[in-house]
């Protein structure tokens, strides 16, 4: 287990306060972030055999049962029904009360007495002290009210308060273990374990046992534990998780499968293609582990707010007995505190932050998205402002054939004398060319004495006359005449910002071909929906500023700052983060990972070590470009909750304690809603895994069109940046 | 009296009701190796925990209904006749309610059911709790009597309903008391009982069951829509019990 393990909740999966409880159950150590968690698991988890569980159910039916007979007399004397004639009885039924009580406030309390005294001990003041001095209290007076034989005892009131505080905290943990349900196939993942198929024998082994070699069988529904081939069976995948997108991919005996993926209607035998534990999907949950038990700036900020509350609610639970005990009698005083004991009691205030972030990052890590911590949500959610990087962003980085000029030979002959020589060489540009050749079906020609030449060019020999491509200067070198219009031609697409290579032969420059950056089929759409999203779109780039502008014009980003030094980048970002807007950086995360750490939120797409290394602190699965407006949609969302539900907790408290302060709240009541008001805080929450799985932009369509854009002939002169987009 | 006399009947022929669910429960409950005195002891628990827990509804469901009916026309002591508006209004929604829960004894309005059967978790606990039963402790059966009492049940809403017509926590105590021990010779017996029973009777006990409560509901209705002085709406009245 990681690290962060000790930190998260065994039932709910959210983050352990300061308040955390452990437990050894059935020989496990568990920790709770609650009293009401510690119950759920217990019932939950409970087997007859398992004395556990069923000891607990057994102390709650039992203190029910008595706080349940002790309410039912109370209110029978409430309403007078032991009046009159019956008089006599009263006492009696007092000392029945009591009795009633003494085993139910030991059997319903002892878990908040433990408390309290564990935490007092080391000098702090918890909420569960708030009801342990509530119900003490109300408790002491009435045993000392049925000795002196007086009317008024609140029996019925301490054990009600305690039964129902008890119930409030274990619905709401049932809810939100309920909530969190799909938080824990990721949280799953590294104690899960694999179906190791031998021989015909099946036996179970923890992934991390799994090695390269090794044969697991998957069955429909399971998630597939490691990455591998498959080598029996036929079935669909779901690979969300890794890719973001969820749809069936069909897989039969030699398809690869991703660890995390989804198994999802037959049988697989999978032979494993590397370690269990250094698959993607293991990464994915020790991240989202990570994320889960680092705390947020405004979790961190309810959380200190709960420590300060709890005092200052027992100093006006006192003030308020004591302001009371002036004007009604002592009884009734005391009860209007223990009402503002028990409605102050900040368990929603703790609940509001961590429940929201915790979803949102489930969500996000489902569909491939990993988030670094709590706090990564909150900045996306609000921001302003967010930059690009160019190459390997926007671009896939794989340059292209965009058009050809040529003069005095065919666009076929060039291409073919050009990939002749290309083809021996690995430079990026030589690629394109030969990928280029390849589309159109064009048969390299065979070139002779082929030799490269370091930042120049390529050149050979062809049926004996020397056939060379390479940069201009190349051409001067070799003596190669140019002619004026062609000159002016590739003069004109340097200056716009293409790359362009000339190709020669017989002493002679042929043609020039312009290439360019590949756009990701998916950015403009992409951009366009960011800015929907009332996002400013801005291009930081080291490129030079024509490329940078026509790429930005594809894809309809307006503002572009090009040319620009990794430092040069930062100071950028900073100058958007002096305006006081939260800026996110977007890059591939292979060689800006400085600028992205300096950004408020630093996005990597499809670089996941980034988030190890705390430069990125969102990684978008590889090509899932598209899924960030969704991911921000999510962030927003999860903030919004976040909000409403503080604003609620606080405002409900509040406005409670008012109310009990003035003496209109019984503390029976309060208690009650006290716990209706954490099960809204659930319920509001849940709202976040509401949100449809993200969808692709728009068709991705040809994903990199190799062919060139147009070809012409002769000279002439034509716009082509748009015709690349609109193919796109 | 008699009103009590019919809840508890209604109470017994519902109780034919309960084996299919809760007749679960008393069967797992089961005979205790330790002889038959222990086995007595614990099934007269569980349904004492079950008893406590339908008792505690109505006297809530009374008090409710108190509070209800007493909001209104307060301070004014011409207007404090038992029936006056509020309390109509209770027992017209009482009275609706519990006919609805009767005609879904007879196979109709199945939709409510499944209405009232969301809640967190609810299978969990219910298996949870069976495997409770098998707890050696003497106090499990207690315990268990007590989460019964509040696994939903159409027949026990029925008769809280019925407990919060009645405006007055004593009566809803009452109600659901008579209820409650009309449901113990089913259930003590259900060990021997649920097997002997063939499903044309507890589908007879069923009906007779949703018969009472539509009775009732009726009755209830009655009571809120008919004149003050309606012959009828008193005879049944729990005041004149």
């Amino acid at each position: 287990m990681s690290k962060g393990g000790n930190h998260l909740c065994s039932h709910c999966s959210l983050p352990i306060g300061i308040r955390g409880m452990e437990r050894t159950l059935n020989g496990e150590e568990c920790t709770f972030c609650c009293y009401g968690c510690c119950i759920a698991y217990q019932v939950k988890i409970g087997r007859s055999e398992e004395w556990d569980a069923a000891w607990l159910l057994i102390r709650f039916g039992v203190g029910a049962f008595l706080t349940m007979n002790i309410m039912l007399i109370s209110l029978l004397l409430y309403a007078g029904t032991f009046g009159g004639a019956d008089a006599w009885l009263l006492p009696w039924i007092h000392l029945l009360l009591w009795a009633f009580a003494t085993p139910a406030l030991i059997i319903l309390g002892e878990p908040y007495f433990r408390e309290t005294w564990i935490q007092a001990k080391q000098g702090r003041i918890t909420a569960s002290a708030l009801v342990v001095l509530g119900v003490g209290a109300a408790y002491a007076y009435s045993v000392f009210a049925t000795i002196e034989g007086s009317e008024q005892i609140y029996f019925d009131t301490a054990t009600m308060v305690l039964m129902l505080f008890t119930l409030g905290s274990y619905i709401e943990a049932a809810g939100r273990a309920k909530a969190a349900r799909d938080l824990e196939p990721l949280l799953a993942a590294e104690s899960e374990c694999a179906t190791l198929a031998d021989e015909g024998a099946e036996t179970r082994r923890p992934v991390r046992d799994i090695k390269p070699g090794m044969v697991v069988s998957v069955k429909p529904g399971e998630r597939v534990p490691v990455d591998g081939v498959v080598v029996e069976g036929e079935s669909h995948t779901d690979e969300a998780v890794i890719t973001g997108e969820s749809r069936q991919i069909a897989k039969g005996v030699g398809s690869t499968v991703i660890a995390g993926s989804m198994n999802l209607d037959g049988p697989l035998l999978v032979r494993c293609t590397g370690a269990g534990s250094a698959t993607r999907w293991a990464q994915i949950c020790r991240s989202v582990r990570d994320a889960l038990s680092r705390r947020s700036p405004i979790q961190r900020l309810a959380d200190r707010v709960v420590g300060v509350s709890v005092p200052i609610v027992l100093v006006l639970g006192g003030l308020t007995v004591a302001y009371w005990s002036q004007t009604i009698p002592f009884d009734r005083a005391l009860l209007i505190g223990l009402a503002v004991l028990v409605v102050a009691c900040p368990c929603a205030v703790g609940l509001a932050a961590p429940l929201a972030t915790s979803l949102g990052i489930g969500r996000l890590a489902r569909s491939g998205c990993l988030v670094r911590d709590a706090g990564t949500l909150e900045a996306l959610a609000r921001t302003k402002v967010i930059a690009f990087d160019k190459t390997g962003t926007l671009t896939s980085g794989r340059p292209r054939i965009v058009g050809i000029e040529s003069e005095g030979a065919g666009t076929e002959e060039v291409l073919a004398r050009a990939a002749g020589l290309e083809r021996q060489s690995e430079h990026g540009l030589a690629r394109a060319v030969t990928a280029a050749a390849a589309a159109r079906s064009i048969a390299p020609v065979e070139a002779s004495n082929i030799r490269a030449v370091p930042g120049r060019g390529i050149r050979g020999q062809t049926g004996g006359e020397p056939v060379a491509a390479g940069s201009g200067a190349f051409m001067r070198d070799l003596g190669f005449t140019l002619a004026p219009a062609l000159a002016e031609r590739a003069r004109s697409m340097e200056e716009s910002g293409y790359s362009v290579i000339y190709v020669g032969w017989a002493g002679r420059v042929h043609a020039v071909m312009s290439l360019d950056d590949t756009l990701h089929p998916e950015a403009r759409a992409t951009i366009e929906a960011l800015r929907r999203l009332g996002l400013r779109v801005v291009l930081l780039t080291g490129d030079l500023a024509p490329a940078a502008r026509r790429i930005a014009a594809m894809v309809g980003i307006e503002d572009v700052q090009a040319g620009l030094s990794p430092e040069a980048k930062q100071e950028a970002l900073a100058r958007y983060h002096a305006k006081d807007e939260i800026v996110a950086m977007v890059g591939d995360g292979l060689n800006d990972g400085p600028v992205l750490a300096k950004a408020d939120v630093g996005i990597a797409v499809g670089s996941a070590t980034d988030l190890a290394r705390e430069t990125a602190a969102l990684v978008l699965p590889k090509d899932g470009l598209w899924i960030l407006p969704w991911a921000i949609t999510v962030a927003r969302k999860g903030w919004g909750i976040t909000l409403s539900n503080l604003m609620w907790a606080f405002g409900y408290n509040l406005i409670a304690l008012v109310l009990a302060m003035a003496g209109v709240l019984q503390p029976v009541l309060a208690a009650a809603v006290m716990a209706s008001s954490s099960l809204l805080l659930v319920v509001n929450s849940l709202r976040l895994s509401q949100i449809p799985d993200p969808e692709p932009l728009e068709s991705p369509g040809k994903p990199a069109a190799v062919e060139p854009d147009f070809v012409r002939h002769g000279v002439g002169v034509r716009p082509i940046a748009r015709a690349a987009v609109e193919r796109g | 009296m008699s009103y009590y006399l019919v809840i508890f009947a209604a109470g017994f022929a519902g109780s034919f009701h309960c084996i299919g669910m809760c007749g679960g429960f008393a069967c797992a409950l089961g005979r205790d190796p330790r002889g038959r005195a222990v086995t007595a002891e614990r099934h007269l628990l569980y349904n004492t925990g079950r008893l406590t827990s339908y008792c505690f509804m109505g006297v809530l469901a009374g008090a409710l209904g108190e509070a209800v009916a007493s909001s209104h026309g307060m301070g004014n002591p011409l207007q404090n006749t038992p029936l006056d508006t509020a309390q109509r209004l209770l027992a017209i929604a009482a009275g609706l309610l519990m006919i609805v829960m009767g005609l879904q004894f007879f196979g109709l309005l199945q939709s409510f059911h499944r209405v009232v059967n969301i809640g967190f978790g609810g299978t969990t606990l219910a298996a949870t709790f069976r495997n409770l039963l098998s707890s050696e402790s003497r106090a499990a059966p207690i315990a268990f009597g007590v989460f019964n009492g509040f696994l939903p049940c159409p027949l026990v809403y029925a008769f809280v309903a019925q407990a919060a017509s009645t405006a007055a926590s004593l009566t809803g105590f009452l109600v659901m008391l008579a209820f409650g021990l009309g449901t113990f010779p089913a259930m003590l017996m259900m060990g021997g009982l649920g097997q002997v029973l063939t499903p044309v009777w507890r589908q007879r006990g069923v009906w007779l069951a949703g018969s009472f409560i539509l009775v009732l509901g009726i009755i209830t209705l009655g009571r809120g829509l008919l004149p003050l002085d309606s012959h009828m709406a008193h005879a049944f009245a729990p005041g004149s019990g």
